[in-house]
């Protein structure tokens, strides 16, 4: 039966030896923390499902996990959406100075996190001269104190999301456009299509693979959304902005309890596999019924 | 054994294990005794340890500089999982409080003879270094920070107040005082008094005895009236909108002090070398008066030795010449931090200091004064944790006009919940 | 030819579209990045400024120095660069040649150990530092440039990348046909695999180049002595809290930032060539 069973167990080898010591061995511990009371110095005390208690009950946390639902719809969307179009622009023949256009739509993701913090810190600044709140007072609106509000701050997170991984997705949408055959752009052509009717019978259907690529590594990416907050609300880490894992970074690494911010990984983890496991079912449709081009 | 297995399995499967070698192990094979020494901020003790090293040929010390946040976060993981710390550790003042209930991490300076060296040092810091019982003592005190009002002299002319130090510290003696100093300020020129809510809270809350936890880690900031004054104080400031929104440490706030958008500035000692690093066009303009109402103590730390250390002998010999009174007049000269030694404050070079930016003060006769009236606080371990809930309820007052009573019952109500997970 | 016309000017609005999306989007990219330079052009002082400044000054020789007086930049950035190109060079293989297994070969469990690998991808990675730290103080690597690099290997989103492209791009009928002539498996994976993905391994390698040239909390953490820095690390360690000297931080992250463009132009030639000759066609 299994022709190739060794090379093919070899070859995915060393992987999973790797994520054994440097992976496995680190999350099965913070598992096994969940149940406890630590402070990372002192003894571990058995809790048993206590932490989960304090988690679940905590308003934070939920309003930790609403944030995170909401910065990852508005910051991880539209970059999947537009990243298609951006893709497909730079993509095309068309357009002259295709390299020039590449370089600048991928510098945010070059970019270095605490060069972003700076400048997203001096953009989105709470006093009236910053540079967002001069536009809004200009366009006849009140100041908004970013890192303090509801929206300000949620806003300006997904914004600063958005900018940073745009380029990044764009990138694999390109290289998927690289593998389809030129034949199917032809035809297209020969057929009178209009750009629109390109995209939408002939790049997003062959496309697919790698549009379930990337809308399952963003979900991953969304429900993980960290050193964003972390810079831009800085050590306060305010409800208003607070994701889930920064709500578990600063249960482990500000105030130093490891028992409830495991507790808080392992419901993540879980959280994590659900809506993943949705999005592919939900993600397999896409371009299933409009395939009607592409060569017999 | 196992960890040879483990490291066999891994070499066998890694490709390019190989390439990477550093090179950082000592391959130097030179018998000198090497103590690293963690540090933060601007100490100049790179300095000091040149010297100690030309006196002490058989020692060779290694020093790595981090930020603030990075060396406090990688020290406690190196302690906490008991390996990869240093020989010797700067530790900031409300940082040793999460340490308490791991001595054993520590060396006990006390087994090396510091017990002789109580004297030299002010009392109130030595204690803080101390266990509860008073028997284990984790570092030697380095700096202090005790506070004092930074003022900005061109505002205060404005607005027709004093400007000359002495007269500012005989005319803003009360807390009543600073408030009308800020209206009159606000009504004259616009400007506010403070750039945020937190350095009046923290000058105000450093007044009282005792501030969020008792010396048996009990939480007792619910019925310290002390501290809920604290807070109503800085409540009225901002009602009287006199309290800006410019978070401490980003650059719009170093900005703000450069043009002077706030007439003072609440901080300690070491401050001077923020003030002239971030507002160097300013010189001239600002200036220093008594704190009202008497000083606090913000800042200081302690040089530690880690329990892994194999030369606790040595690192020890070198704490001790380090922050001997002479060479804390050294640091003082060198990066103006406040020596936590009193005997220095008898020196010629020490009275005699003054400082050119602000107009010729003389800066440790302020910050002396200063210092005499600090008295030993209980911190506590979840110490930061009240802390920032405190400050984001006063937060939510100042930049979104929420009820300051309701905030303050929903802080308590947070830190309540949270302390539970410890 | 009616039909023809017609195309020509769908095909003429298009591409003004397409110019005026590019540009915005480019504009809007690239401005935080000019604006980098110009803090990286100034005095602090000018950029604590309200408002701050906006055209580039004359200071970036002088902060550049600050720079290089307050950390060993090109030791960090050697540093750097051993680093990112043996996990770039690790991971395109063992990526690809974990997503050629997966794609191509036929193994016991196959279905369970690819969910395993995507499972791997959920957990919140940020709860494992602390037992990561005491594996790598056990194999005795703390301040030793391979703590980064072996378990930047570990690349589930590559193997999850490569089993995609892998999957689509080389027909099954190759395969069958390198089997029936002998070729032992690895010579496959080398001889027929490797050439046909050479996009695959550019958008990878640049991913992956990326991610390891800027990542920071993890180097942090175990390269303790300042020998062993990353520039990621030594550039940290400029950002002294109190005293705000942005134009000497942008200016360490504005020449941090400039090798990565270099890569990307460089990478980014591999997988442009194979649509410019489709151009010439068209």
């Amino acid at each position: 039966m299994y022709k190739d069973k060794w090379p093919g167990l070899l070859f995915i080898s060393p992987f999973f030896l790797l994520f054994a010591v440097f992976g496995l061995i680190p999350m099965l511990f913070s598992f096994y923390l969940a149940f406890f009371s630590w402070n990372g110095l002192g003894p571990m005390t058995f809790t048993g499902i206590e932490n989960f208690r304090l988690v679940l009950e905590d308003a934070l946390f939920w309003k930790s996990l609403s944030n995170t639902f909401i910065i990852g719809v508005m910051g991880t969307l539209p970059q999947l959406i537009i990243g298609i179009f951006l893709a497909y622009a730079l993509n095309s023949t068309l357009i002259r100075f295709r390299n020039v256009f590449r370089v600048a739509v991928f510098i945010p993701y070059v970019t270095s996190i605490v060069a972003v913090a700076v400048i997203f810190g001096v953009l989105f600044s709470n006093q009236t001269h910053g540079l967002v709140n001069s536009i809004l007072i200009g366009l006849g609106y009140d100041a908004v104190s970013f890192t303090t509000s509801e929206w300000g701050a949620k806003i300006a997170i997904s914004l600063m999301i958005f900018w940073r991984w745009i380029g990044y997705n764009t990138l694999i949408y390109l290289a998927g456009m690289q593998s389809i055959p030129k034949e199917l752009y032809e035809a297209a052509k020969m057929d009178g299509a209009s750009i629109w009717s390109e995209l939408r019978y002939v790049v997003i259907p062959m496309l697919k693979p790698f549009i379930i690529f990337t809308v399952f590594t963003a979900t991953i990416g969304a429900l993980q959304v960290f050193t964003e907050p972390l810079v831009f609300l800085g050590r306060s880490l305010r409800e208003e902005g607070i994701t889930i894992v920064a709500y578990l970074y600063r249960d482990a690494f500000m105030n130093n309890f490891f028992g409830t911010a495991s507790a808080t990984a392992v419901m993540l983890f879980i959280l994590i596999m659900v809506i993943t496991c949705v999005n592919l079912l939900l993600t397999n449709q896409i371009g299933r019924s409009k395939w009607k081009g592409g060569p017999k | 054994m196992a960890k040879k297995a483990f490291g066999l399995a891994l070499a066998s499967t890694l490709l390019l294990a190989a390439c990477g070698g550093g090179g950082t192990e000592d391959a130097s094979g030179d018998d000198r005794v090497e103590l690293t020494f963690w540090l933060f901020g601007t100490t100049k003790y790179e300095e000091l340890a040149e010297v100690y090293m030309e006196e002490n040929p058989g020692v060779k010390i290694n020093i790595q500089e981090g930020d603030n946040t990075d060396h406090h976060n990688n020290l406690f993981t190196a302690l906490s999982t008991g390996s990869g710390a240093p020989d010797l550790a700067l530790v900031e003042i409300n940082e040793i409080e999460r340490y308490r209930d791991a001595q054993d991490r520590f060396i006990n300076l006390y087994d090396y003879g510091a017990e002789e060296l109580k004297g030299h040092y002010l009392d109130w810091v030595w204690e803080t270094a101390e266990n509860r019982d008073g028997d284990f003592l984790f570092g030697l005190p380095t700096d202090i920070g005790p506070t004092a009002m930074f003022y900005r002299t061109d505002v205060f002319e404005e607005a027709g107040l004093p400007t000359d130090p002495e007269e500012v510290s005989a005319t803003i003696q009360t807390w009543d005082d600073y408030t009308e100093m800020a209206n009159t300020i606000y009504e004259k020129t616009g400007t506010i008094v403070t750039d945020s809510p937190e350095l009046v809270y923290n000058a105000l809350r450093d007044q009282a005895k005792e501030h969020y936890f008792n010396e048996n880690e009990e939480l007792i900031v619910e019925n310290n009236a002390a501290i809920r004054e604290a807070y109503d104080r800085t409540v009225e400031l901002i009602e009287n909108g006199v309290v800006g929104s410019l978070e401490l440490w980003t650059p719009e706030w170093g900005g703000a002090m450069d043009t002077g958008d706030y007439a003072t500035l609440l901080g300690p000692a070491w401050m001077i070398a923020v003030i002239q690093g971030n507002a160097p066009n300013a010189a001239g303009n600002w200036s220093i008066a008594d704190m009202p109402e008497g000083a606090g103590n913000w800042g200081g730390s302690f040089v530690t030795i880690p329990a892994e250390t194999d030369h606790p002998e040595e690192a020890y010999d070198f704490v001790k010449w380090l922050l001997s009174p002479e060479n804390q007049l050294q640091s003082f000269v060198d990066a103006g931090l406040f020596p936590s030694a009193p005997a220095v404050y008898e020196e010629e070079a020490f009275i005699n200091h003054t400082d050119e930016y602000f107009n010729g003060l003389n800066t440790a006769a302020v910050f002396g004064k200063a210092a005499q009236q600090v008295e030993s606080v209980y911190k506590g371990r979840n110490y930061m944790l009240v802390q920032e809930e405190i400050l984001t309820a006063l937060d939510n007052v100042n930049s979104n006009g929420a009820d300051p009573d309701a905030e303050w019952d929903a802080a308590m109500k947070r830190i309540n919940d949270r302390l539970q997970r410890g | 030819m009616e039909g023809g016309t017609k195309v020509k000017k769908t095909q003429s609005f298009g591409k003004i579209m397409l110019y005026v999306t590019l540009i915005i989007a480019s504009l809007l990219a690239v401005f935080p990045f000019y604006w980098m330079f110009v803090m990286a052009t100034n005095p602090s002082h000018l950029i604590n400024q309200t408002p701050p400044v906006v055209i580039p000054g004359t200071e970036l020789v002088r902060n550049f120095q600050n720079v290089m007086a307050n950390v060993d930049f090109f030791g960090a950035f050697k540093n750097s660069f051993i680093v990112s190109i043996s996990v770039t060079i690790g991971t395109l293989f063992l990526c690809s040649l974990a997503g050629f297994a997966f794609a191509k070969l036929d193994f016991p469990w196959k279905k369970f150990w690819f969910a395993a690998i995507l499972v791997t991808m959920m957990v919140p990675p940020q709860l494992g530092l602390i037992p990561q730290y005491f594996i790598i103080t056990e194999l005795g690597w703390l301040s030793d440039l391979r703590a980064v690099i072996v378990p930047g290997l570990i690349n589930a989103f590559g193997i999850f990348w490569m089993r995609q492209y892998i999957k689509d791009s080389i027909p099954d009928a190759l395969i069958e046909a390198g089997k029936i002539d002998g070729c032992s498996t690895f010579r496959m994976y080398w001889n027929v695999v490797v050439p046909a993905i050479a996009p695959a391994f550019a958008t990878l390698g640049i991913i992956v180049f990326m991610n390891v040239w800027n990542d920071f909390l993890w180097p942090l953490v175990v390269l303790q002595d300042s020998a062993s820095h990353t520039l990621q690390v030594a550039l940290r360690s400029l950002n002294d809290s109190y005293v705000n000297d942005y134009g000497m931080i942008m200016s360490g992250t504005l020449w941090a930032t400039a090798p990565l463009i270099a890569i990307f132009l460089l990478f980014n030639r591999f997988f442009i060539n194979s649509l410019t000759q489709g151009a010439v066609k068209g």
